[in-house]
């Protein structure tokens, strides 16, 4: 399990956004949407802040951070 | 999961790289100088070929952050591979030396220093490019 998790994919539906407008909206390819999704990929704290922002949540609400999980 | 704009021009790459580099080595054509100057201008058209139809018919274009770091791991296999092979080369160099069976007034062994080294670069940058498709398949 990563260490960082995310909940992008919940919020994102929540707000009947796409992967490819969430994607746009913060200037990364659908693919990084996707891996960051999966927990596969941990973004950039740069990148953290603006799929947040996109996302209309906090920082601490969308990403969390699992210290004891391996990554 | 549909392929980004970098993930397809580095499948486009590899398929030239092999399409060129193996019929190249397989086929002992190293040993012309004409051959190696015919396959270098070879590989440059191909590459320029299919990565303009890989532009042309890719409408979103964006790389990111994470293309970056991808590049980065292609880019240390490569480094890594061709230190691995530099070490194993000069090991086998001394060893032949040592043996004695090594003919450097061989009037074709500039030639084939070159092309050893040719192929060293060539395997490394086949590295490089299948460690970044492994990497983009993973997700990372």
């Amino acid at each position: 399990m990563p260490a960082i998790r995310n909940r992008i994919r919940e919020l994102r539906a929540a707000r009947e956004i796409t992967q490819q407008q969430l994607a746009d909206e913060v200037g990364v390819t659908r693919q990084t949407v996707i891996a960051m999704e999966q927990d596969k990929y941990s973004p950039s704290l740069e990148t953290a802040f603006k799929v947040a922002m996109a996302l209309g949540v906090t920082l601490e609400q969308c990403f969390q951070y699992e210290p004891r999980a391996k990554r | 999961m549909a392929l980004s704009y970098r993930e397809k021009t580095l499948y486009a790459s590899l398929a030239a790289e092999l399409l060129v580099y193996c019929p190249y080595f397989f086929f002992h054509q190293q040993n012309s100088v004409n051959k190696v100057a015919g396959m270098i201008a070879i590989i440059i058209a191909l590459q320029f070929l299919l990565q303009g139809v890989i532009a042309i018919f890719t409408r979103n274009r964006v790389t990111d952050e994470r293309d970056r770091l991808i590049e980065l791991r292609g880019y240390r296999a490569g480094y890594l591979t061709i230190a691995a092979l530099m070490v194993f080369g000069l090991a086998m160099l001394w060893f032949h030396a040592t043996v004695g069976n090594l003919r450097m007034d061989n009037g074709r062994m500039g030639l084939h220093f070159l092309s050893v080294f040719f192929g060293m670069l060539v395997i490394a940058d086949i590295a490089k490019t299948a460690t970044q498709i492994v990497s983009y398949r993973r997700a990372l």
